[in-house]
């Protein structure tokens, strides 16, 4: 059993500026994001200040992760493009990517895999943002970053535990930290003032039959989630494909055709998609 | 569209996507048919892989990655819609080998 206080993580995950482990682009992106009333502007300039992260961002713009024809040559275009709340979630979705890689092999690829499969399906549901979606695929599994990142051992017991138990990460995890990957993830989202929208999404995705506000577009993350795992791309502390949820499979409806698309969509753009590091 | 390393490049190869200089300016457009002299310009420049036009390489065999599938979906056979899920996967993983 766990001895892990589920209110320290969340202690830990709310001040995760002071934390030894996050990395300091991590921490200056942290404090930029939890500012209540950050403008368009101000992400612009922050962005354009690190030439950097302003390529890792405008390779993210204009990949096949939005599908945007055309190209987007500068970041100012691309903030008043896709928006304030878009561009703090590819900010905080670039600035995870060497963290990712480091703590999990293959959560980046899993994550590109469902920012493209959910982009595909919002799209097809005809939702008015469908790159509003694409974030949270891209950002569903962030709880996992920083569960891995500050608790290693635990993290490595909770997948040796699954494996051993015949039982899911998301399972495991429970035992391991009495919360999940999903809360702690909406615990970060909650304190970086992403919308209400995206907190849902990341905080039911395991379980979309709770969401309130977004049923829909946490729906559609968790049933991207599934297509990625079965058809193997990247690795998300487990090889299995869970159980779809079917609440969410029935509110989507979707045609064998559908999957069929976001499953071609996904094949033709995962390797060009994995360049963007 | 298979990403190759820069030593693989041949003459009459197409680039699917352009190559850009660090700053993101195209060097090369995509759709451009690879010469002898752009290979070697290429070359020069520091770029890793490359993106041609083309099927995509499969670097598992068919029965491996038919294998892989039946594993991941071995703790869900039989329970609502994940055969039929399983189905559409199969047989599009199959058509990567086609």
């Amino acid at each position: 059993m766990s001895n892990i206080d589920p209110k320290v993580l969340r202690h830990k995950v709310e001040n995760i500026n002071t934390l030894p482990t996050v990395p300091g682009v991590l921490k200056r992106l942290s404090v930029v994001l939890e500012k209540p009333r950050i403008t368009i502007v101000e992400i612009s300039a922050f962005i354009s200040s690190d030439p950097a992260l302003t390529t890792k961002i405008l390779k993210m713009v204009n990949s096949a992760i939005y599908g945007f024809p055309g190209r987007i040559a500068s970041v100012s275009h691309a903030t008043m493009l896709l928006g304030l709340n878009v561009i703090k979630g590819l900010l905080l979705g670039v600035s995870v990517f060497e963290l990712m890689q480091k703590t999990m092999n293959g959560l980046y690829e899993h994550s590109l895999g469902c920012a493209i499969a959910s982009r595909i399906i919002a799209q097809k549901k005809g939702l008015k943002e469908p790159e509003e979606v694409s974030v949270a695929g891209l950002l569903h599994d962030i709880g996992k970053v920083i569960l891995a990142l500050e608790y290693p051992a635990e993290y490595q017991a909770a997948i040796n535990e699954a494996q051993a138990k015949n039982i899911s990460i998301y399972d495991a995890e429970n035992i391991q930290f009495n919360a999940t990957h999903a809360n702690v993830g909406s615990w970060l989202a909650e304190k970086w003032r992403f919308p209400r929208n995206l907190i849902e999404v990341i905080e039911c995705h395991h379980r979309p039959a709770l969401a309130k506000n977004a049923p829909l577009e946490t729906a559609i993350v968790h049933i991207a989630d599934l297509l990625v795992r079965a058809r193997g791309f990247g690795f998300a502390g487990e090889i299995f494909v869970p159980e779809v949820n079917t609440i969410a499979y029935e509110l989507l409806k979707l045609s064998e055709s559908d999957i069929k698309d976001v499953l071609k969509e996904m094949e033709e753009n995962m390797e060009s998609a994995e360049d963007i590091s | 569209m298979p990403k190759i390393p820069v030593s693989k490049l041949e003459p009459g190869m197409k680039l699917a996507k352009p190559i850009t200089a660090k700053n993101g300016m195209i060097m090369l457009g995509e759709g451009t048919e690879l010469n002898a002299t752009w290979i070697d310009r290429i070359a020069d420049m520091d770029i890793v892989n490359v993106f041609v036009e083309g099927p995509p390489i499969q670097t598992i065999s068919k029965e491996e990655a038919l294998n892989g599938l039946n594993t991941r979906f071995s703790r869900v056979e039989g329970k609502p819609y994940m055969n039929a899920i399983k189905k559409i996967v199969k047989v599009h993983i199959e058509g990567l080998y086609e």
